[in-house]
């Protein structure tokens, strides 16, 4: 068994690297200490299992998870916290692995031979479940064999065509494998649909037009770029901007 | 928070429910001494003392319950009014309850003039006299009822509150994240460094001990940060260089007293909320001023980008907290005594203001 570790304390991850050395048949590749530095070292280093924890500064243990399961050769995950409130529920209730910290040796030897993959779908709803209210800062591109992460507050507007969803942001665009209707529902608070192709950021509106044939279109800041409205949300539209 | 919700409207009224039934049985059971009482008191205004009883116990019974009765319909809407205005209201109802019976025994009486009745002498003779009298009766008993019920439901609602310090002062206490974390770096350490494992352990305890007293008592300012110094010692094993600590408290009178636990969780809360949730960590201010007269203490930390606008529901319970415990150490000082929150370029400030207050004056 391949792992890395992913812990933002450092006893913490000696701690856990001195149990996984005791148990044998378990390969520390690598030690993260954020969620970003976790996501390159999965791409990288492709481990078996992450034993990843919940709380840590920048990118969310749940958030890394979210990302990491978009990759095809994806880890298992077994989270570890030292008190996780309401996400400990919501793990037991989606039959997610977890461990309470300080993690017992037997417990780990466990956790690691009952180690699995989780699909997003389980991870949405721990986090429904939960109550946590947690949407994405980031939303994840794949680049051959990396992942590249693109801040949600960058994004001016996700275009779908008939597979892939385009996310346009600051830094030009990029192929993202998730339904435009996901991410509307998750992104709901900033994001608005103006048609059935495309959702725009709401703080980067800066205008919306109208055609003598009743035709609106918005216009996006920081771009030139001109996006139709369809009739079916021009209403929706006008009133949140409006509103 | 704390308001009522609308289901129990009149659960901080001062009058009990009447329309229970354990209300009426304690109302028969009352009335019924009071009738022994009377009873045997009076001289006896015939020879049978238990004619006597029946008598009075059949009258008081009527009023008695015919009173529970009308509080127990009128005391929703009496419980919307002031407290002036619902015991003046119950004194009107009780007091028109009494003349309701007076003035219907009488009639009874007269109505059944002759026979038994009258050979017992049961019924009263002088009409005004018998239903003033029972009138100006009912007035003062119904007055020192109502009066009790508003001590009573006083003296509970004073328990309720002092509960609620309680809660307050037992909120104010270390998070159990905290506790969780630190026995997984004590677990972490007794592999690598025993002899920092056994400090930590020290530490905690010494935490602890000052966590679970009681966190309505005062303390001295140097005891206050030397818990808070301990804080510090077990998240730096945690957080490692991620968290600095600059204290510039040099100026402050050290024997001042405050309530305890007030600047460790605003420590706690720096940590929790900013250091923890920045990449490279960062630094927190403590700084302390003096003026001869009040002490400001005042808490800086860095908040990571996202979390600037946001404000934690958790970290406001814990700031309000704080407040709270400092507005009531201070009552007669509201102006002095108090927290200050603000947001500067990233920076998350805590302002704490209260009087500098030596032993002596607060050993009275």
């Amino acid at each position: 068994m391949r792992l890395l570790i992913v812990d933002d304390e450092s006893p913490a991850r000696e701690r856990l690297r001195g149990m996984l050395g005791e148990l044998g048949d378990c390969e520390v590749i690598g030690e993260a200490t954020n969620g970003n530095d976790a996501l390159h070292a999965c791409a990288t280093l492709k481990p078996d299992i992450v034993l990843l924890d919940v709380r840590m500064p920048g990118l969310w243990g749940i958030e890394v998870a979210q990302h990491l399961a978009t990759l095809e050769e994806a880890p298992a995950v077994i989270f570890t916290t030292a008190y996780g409130d309401h996400a400990i529920e919501a793990f037991d209730a989606q039959a997610i692995g977890y461990l309470l910290k300080p993690i017992r040796k037997e417990k780990l030897a466990r956790a690691i031979k009952h180690a699995a993959r989780i699909s997003t779908p389980r991870l949405m709803q721990a986090t429904r479940t939960a109550n946590l209210d947690h949407c994405r800062e980031y939303v994840c591109a794949k680049l051959a064999d990396q992942l590249k992460l693109i801040p949600v507050a960058d994004v001016y507007y996700f275009a779908a065509d008939q597979k892939y969803v385009t996310v346009h942001h600051k830094n030009g665009e990029d192929l993202i494998d998730e339904p435009l209707k996901d991410l509307g529902d998750e992104f709901a608070a900033g994001f608005i649909r103006i048609h059935r192709n495309a959702l725009v950021a709401e703080k980067y509106i800066a205008g919306i037009e109208r055609d003598a044939d009743g035709q609106y279109t918005v216009r996006l800041r920081e771009t030139a770029v001109a996006l139709q409205v369809s009739r079916r949300h021009a209403g929706e539209l006008l009133r949140r901007i409006r509103g | 928070m704390n308001a009522p919700r609308r289901t129990e409207p009149d659960s901080s009224f001062f009058l009990p429910d009447f329309c229970a039934g354990s209300m009426a049985l304690a109302i028969v059971l009352i009335v019924e001494l009071v009738a022994i009482v009377i009873s045997l008191g009076r001289q006896a205004i015939h020879d049978n003392f238990w004619v006597d009883l029946a008598c009075t116990s059949m009258f008081l019974l009527w009023v008695g319950l015919g009173c529970a009765m009308v509080l127990c319909r009128a005391r929703p809407k009496l419980a919307r009014m002031s407290v002036v205005h619902a015991s003046l209201g119950a004194l009107l109802l009780l007091i028109g309850v009494v003349g309701i019976v007076s003035e219907a025994t009488f009639q009874l009486g007269s109505y059944l003039s002759g026979g038994l009745a009258a050979e017992l002498e049961i019924f009263p003779e002088h009409h005004a006299a018998f239903v003033f009298r029972n009138i100006a009766i009912g007035f003062i008993v119904s007055s020192l009822a109502l009066r009790y019920f508003y001590v009573s439901a006083e003296w509970k609602h004073t328990i309720e509150l002092e509960a609620r310090a309680r809660i307050h002062a037992l909120q104010a206490r270390i998070r159990p994240h905290f506790l969780f974390n630190s026995m997984n770096t004590i677990a972490a350490l007794t592999r690598s460094n025993p002899a920092v494992a056994e400090e930590a352990v020290q530490d905690l305890a010494d935490l602890f001990r000052a966590n679970l007293s009681d966190a309505r008592q005062r303390i001295s300012l140097r005891e206050e940060f030397d818990v808070a110094k301990v804080y510090q010692r077990i998240e730096q094993l945690r957080l490692g260089a991620r968290l600095q600590v600059n204290w510039r408290v040099d100026s402050l009178p050290m024997d001042a007293q405050l309530p305890s636990l007030i600047l460790q969780p605003l420590l706690e809360n720096a940590i929790y909320h900013g250091i923890e949730r920045l990449p490279n960590g960062g630094q927190v201010d403590i700084e302390g001023s003096y003026d001869g007269v009040s002490i400001r203490l005042q808490v800086t930390n860095p908040l990571p980008v996202n979390e600037r606008t946001a404000e934690h529901n958790g970290n406001k319970l814990a700031l309000d907290n704080i407040a709270q415990r400092l507005e009531l150490a201070w009552p007669e000082a509201l102006q002095t005594a108090g927290m200050n929150i603000s947001q500067d370029n990233g920076q998350y400030i805590v302002q704490l203001r209260f009087p500098y207050t030596p032993r002596s004056h607060t050993a009275s």
